[in-house]
């Protein structure tokens, strides 16, 4: 099954120092909650893992990343991640093109479209929850790239907006281990809830 | 027939047929001592696992055992590759096609099998499926039947890419298995085309699943000093299955022995062959150790035989009074990976020509296209004779189509169109010969009980306040008893019937039969046909079945056979005992045979009262004092090949109100009559009638396989799968009226799956009904709360004022 998801993530930057955080695959990836890079094969293949829960279905997800395409000048990029999980029961991939998009001088906005396709028992068993979780997947992502835009300014010498900065400078965020925490539960929980709430088209099923 | 006090009374002590005796499974079952495929254990079993494919359509690039085989405890990672030298890897499937036992090269649905692990425990074996490392190259997949004939359809089986039959006749494409046609194609054109009126309509019959309490499995044991295989298998035609693990195998039939113990419901689901059975049987032969597979629940619903899936468009031509002119129907079958239907050979769409249902239909043709999905393999099961329950489904829908076109009540339309009850045996447009029927009485005794015209008052006044209330009916005709040799095989082997029938020389009896119960009571009911024919009590008669080394060979219990096929042999068995028993009776009483009448329990003298040796006295006599030149024994056998089906039928009504808010549906009332001809125990009978109805009402109201578009199966957890439980299932009011089959030794016709047949139709008439008034002909099942709030939503009746 197959989940679309566009989300934005305005961020208190300007558009090139988010870039310089999004171009990195390996830094983008430790954003990713659950996510770690394990391998660099070549500038645009990479090896990689994650960890889901899925409603009851908890999986490791081996996989392969190609950078399909990164275009500095339009801050634009293309990843495909493609894994199985390793008890060979699921299968999942990810197509996600992201962009800076420049608001003034100091402001930004991260921009995704994300495709995520499922098979397997994770479609079987966790399909009702797909979109909520996927959604608070992304929504953790956005949240962890902001903190590690957020630490990389405050370390920057050269960054003139840095140094007046009051709140003290985070560090990098915790790493992520396991994308199956309480709090996680509960953002999925709420997400339901909110969905049920709001306006939709009665979809098909 | 008794007629006297004193008769009476001996008759009532036999508890033979019509007697409503509690059946004598139960007290095993209720205690817990019932003992089923997965009770046996046997010294050194060890267990099999499944890997199993995450994607509908992909092919397989690498399968790396190591870490499995590294794991303590595994055994043995069996794989297509380790099939092959053995040519195990497929096997045939009962519709000339061929199944991989396990996927080679390429896996074809969703779950497939793609590897078996055996381990010396049930968890080691479920871990090490785990390790079992399988590369996959993921493949566009096919899931919708409409696009499998596409000239750019992804071709799902490139193992008969290039052939141009795949056991069904000649197809056109190669994710084509069949076309199917029967009937008179240019009249049934030239009705339609001169019709005062013609009603046309599409509808899907979408994919269920019968999902018995128990699922499949076997325990296999190949004992290599003897060379002799023993399978407990929970299978509802073990004569069978020993058959093909013969061919199979190249063990002499002999050799192999196939017990099915009890089994846990069957609805047709336990009547093929899967790949868990012959990979247990091999692990067992290369091990030498006894193996047990057992099915979860995920495995059972995704991967055993479902039913139905379709897609199904009718014509009715007729004149402005209702009259019918025509029928055609043409299907779109969706068969999954394998054209593995478990039916017999020479009918790719089994019976579904029973599609003129019980109306005069004075022409008809019908074509049926099978085609090949990403789905699993499977398609007749399910309480249903061979897909009578889509026939009965098509013809049923129309009928209130046409009612609605021309504004004529279902009910009359209905009468308008009845085979006369003068008209028996009638032969259809579509060639089968119906034994007896009584339509027009059936519905007139429902449409009495409930109030007919009331209801209908009743629902003109709440249609005028706006409320949906839907009044469902059908008349529906079923065929069962499969059947006649001529007609119908399986392997090439006759669907006949047999029974073995011995009486010892106190008078008890031991019987054997080639069916299997799989819930139906056959301990009881057959043991009350002996006992009514020899004049035995039913207590001292012993069934059994299921175990091919001691039963005469038979093609099993499905398609509501027992009783029309079973059942004969069962009657003509102990026939020709009675036979023998009154010769033995004319020469005890030195009287010829012509003087003795039948009397309940013994043979009296004509005209000589007193002068009589009761079937206890003559089973004695059997082993000590026969005439001259006859061998001692008293016991028969007989293999029944019926001469023709039979065609049970019945009136259903049924009252729905549903929640203009919420789109839920209370079923208010479910009436149903059902004619199955004599009646062998009427308690056993309201049983099956309720377990059926309520199976209709799963069907119709909740259940469905839905699959995405990558070919995922969405529900095949009962978090998902609809089973209705006490909290959900209506009431229901039986009723019963008695014509018999006039070629059934005993009249009796089969009952168990006509209140499936007949209940699915009537549901969706109910619905329907309910917006009928607002234009509304057809609405496919299920008939969920958020399915019919979607049609309540769509028509604008949830907006408050």
């Amino acid at each position: 099954m197959q989940v679309n998801l566009e989300k934005s993530f305005p961020l208190p930057f300007p558009a090139s120092a988010a870039w310089t955080l999004l171009s990195d695959l390996p830094s983008v990836a430790a954003c990713m909650p659950g996510a770690e890079i394990t391998e660099t094969v070549d500038d645009t293949h990479f090896k990689g893992k994650v960890k889901a829960k899925v409603g009851p279905a908890t999986m490791a997800f081996n996989g392969e990343i190609v950078l399909k395409n990164i275009d500095h000048k339009k801050r634009e990029m293309h990843m495909v991640g493609k894994g199985q999980d390793s008890k060979g029961s699921s299968s999942a991939e990810l197509d996600l093109k992201a962009w800076m998009l420049a608001i003034d001088a100091n402001h930004c906005e991260l921009k995704g479209e994300a495709v995520v396709t499922v098979n397997g028992k994770v479609a079987s068993l966790g399909g009702r929850l797909m979109t909520q979780v996927s959604d608070q997947i992304l929504n953790q992502f956005g949240k962890n790239f902001v903190e590690r835009v957020m630490a990389r300014e405050s370390a920057s010498p050269e960054n003139p907006s840095a140094s007046g900065t009051a709140s003290p400078a985070p560090t990098a965020p915790a790493k992520a281990s396991e994308l199956n925490g309480l709090s996680f539960a509960w953002s999925v929980f709420v997400g339901l809830i909110k969905g049920l709430f709001s306006p939709k088209k009665p979809d098909t099923h | 027939m008794a007629t006297t006090a004193e008769e009476l009374d001996r008759q009532a002590l036999l508890e033979g047929i019509g007697c409503s005796r509690k059946r004598k499974e139960d007290p095993r079952f209720i205690q817990g001592k019932g003992n089923y495929v997965d009770d046996v254990k046997l010294p050194g079993m060890v267990y099999a696992d499944m890997v199993r494919s995450p994607y509908a359509h992909a092919r397989i690039k690498s399968i790396n055992k190591e870490k499995a085989l590294a794991l303590p405890g595994v055994l043995a990672v069996l794989t297509a590759e380790d099939l092959k030298p053995l040519k195990l890897h497929w096997m045939p499937t009962l519709a000339g096609d061929v199944q991989a036992v396990l996927a080679d090269e390429k896996v074809h649905f969703q779950y497939q099998e793609v590897a078996v692990v055996v381990a010396t425990d049930r968890y080691i074996a479920a871990d090490a499926t785990e390790l079992v490392e399988v590369e996959y190259e993921a493949l566009p997949a096919l899931v919708d039947p409409h696009k499998a004939l596409d000239a750019d359809a992804p071709i799902l089986r490139e193992d008969v890419k290039e052939k141009d039959n795949v056991g069904q006749g000649p197809r056109k494409h190669p994710n084509h298995i069949f076309s199917w046609e029967v009937g008179d194609r240019d009249t049934t054109q030239s009705a339609l085309d001169t019709a005062e009126v013609v009603v046309k309509q599409d509808m899907l019959y979408p994919r269920v699943h019968p999902s018995p309490l128990e699922t499949c499995g076997c325990v296999a044991s190949f004992d290599k000093v003897k060379g002799q295989l023993t399978v407990y298998i929970t299978s509802q035609a073990p004569h069978i299955v020993r058959t093909v693990v013969s061919i199979l195998s190249g063990v002499a039939e002999s050799k192999i022995r196939i017990i099915s113990p009890d089994i846990g419901g069957g609805f047709g689901n336990k009547v093929g062959v899967y790949p868990g059975y012959v990979t247990a049987i091999v692990a067992s032969i290369v091990l030498g150790t006894p193996v047990k597979w057992i099915e979860d629940r995920i495995e059972n619903i995704s991967t055993t035989a479902w039913a139905r899936d379709y897609h199904m468009t009718g014509e009715l031509a007729a004149d402005i009074s209702g009259r019918i002119k025509g029928l055609r129907v043409n299907v779109l079958a969706d068969h999954g990976a394998f054209n593995s239907h478990a039916q017999p050979t020479k009918w790719p769409a089994g019976l579904f020509s029973i599609c003129t249902g019980s109306y005069d239909i004075p022409t008809a043709h019908v074509k049926v296209d099978g085609v090949y999905t990403n789905k699993s393999p499977g398609g007749v099961a399910y309480r249903c004779s061979f897909r009578v329950t889509e026939a009965v489904y098509l013809i049923e829908r129309m009928m209130d189509i046409l009612a609605q076109k021309l504004n004529i009540d279902k009910a009359e339309i209905r009468r308008r169109n009845f085979i006369k009850a003068d008209a028996f045996p009638y032969k259809t447009a579509l060639g089968w010969e119906v034994d007896s029927g009584n339509y027009q009485a059936a519905l007139a005794k429902v449409l009495d009980a409930v109030h007919y015209d009331d209801l209908r008052k009743e629902q003109a006044e709440k249609r005028s306040r706006g409320e949906l209330m839907g009044i469902g009916l059908v008349t529906f005709t079923e065929i069962v008893g499969a059947g006649p040799s001529k007609a119908c095989d399986v392997l090439g082997v006759g669907m006949f019937e047999s029974a073995e029938i011995r009486v010892h020389p106190t008078g008890s009896v031991i019987a054997r039969m080639g069916t299997i119960s799989t819930g139906q009571a056959h301990q009881t009911t057959y043991a009350q046909i002996i006992a009514t024919e020899l004049g035995l009590p039913s207590e001292d008669i012993q069934i059994e079945e299921g175990d091919t080394d001691t039963a005469p060979y038979g093609l099993g219990t499905y398609g509501s056979r027992s009783t029309p096929v079973g059942g004969a042999a069962t009657a003509v068995a102990a026939r020709k005992i009675r036979a023998k028993a009154q010769k033995i009776a004319a020469h005890l009483l030195e009287v010829s045979e012509a003087d003795l009448d039948w009397d309940v329990d013994r043979f009296k003298v004509k005209g000589v009262p007193g002068q009589e040796k009761t079937m206890k006295e003559i089973a004695w006599a059997a082993y000590n004092n026969v005439p001259d030149g006859m061998e001692m024994g008293l016991e028969a056998v007989d293999y029944y090949d019926p001469p023709n089906f039979t065609y049970p039928f019945g009136a259903y009504l049924c009252v729905v109100d549903i929640d203009k808010l919420t789109g839920e549906t209370k079923v208010r009332r479910f009436y149903a009559l059902d004619d199955c001809g004599t009646r062998i125990n009427p308690m056993i009978i309201e049983g099956q009638i309720h377990g059926g109805l309520t199976e209709g009402f799963a069907v119709a109201m909740g259940q469905e396989m839905p699959y995405d578009a990558e070919g995922n199966l969405l529900g095949n957890t009962f978090m998902d799968y609809f089973i209705p439980t006490f909290v959900e299932t209506p009431h229901w009011e039986t009723d019963y009226t008695v014509t018999p089959s006039p070629h059934h030794p005993l009249g009796a016709k089969g009952v168990a799956e006509s209140p499936h047949v007949g209940s699915i139709p009537c549901f969706t008439s109910a619905i329907v009904d309910a917006f009928a008034h607002l234009g509304v002909t057809h609405m496919d099942m299920p008939h969920s709360a958020y399915r019919v709030w979607q049609k309540i939503h769509e028509l604008g009746l949830d907006k408050q004022a």
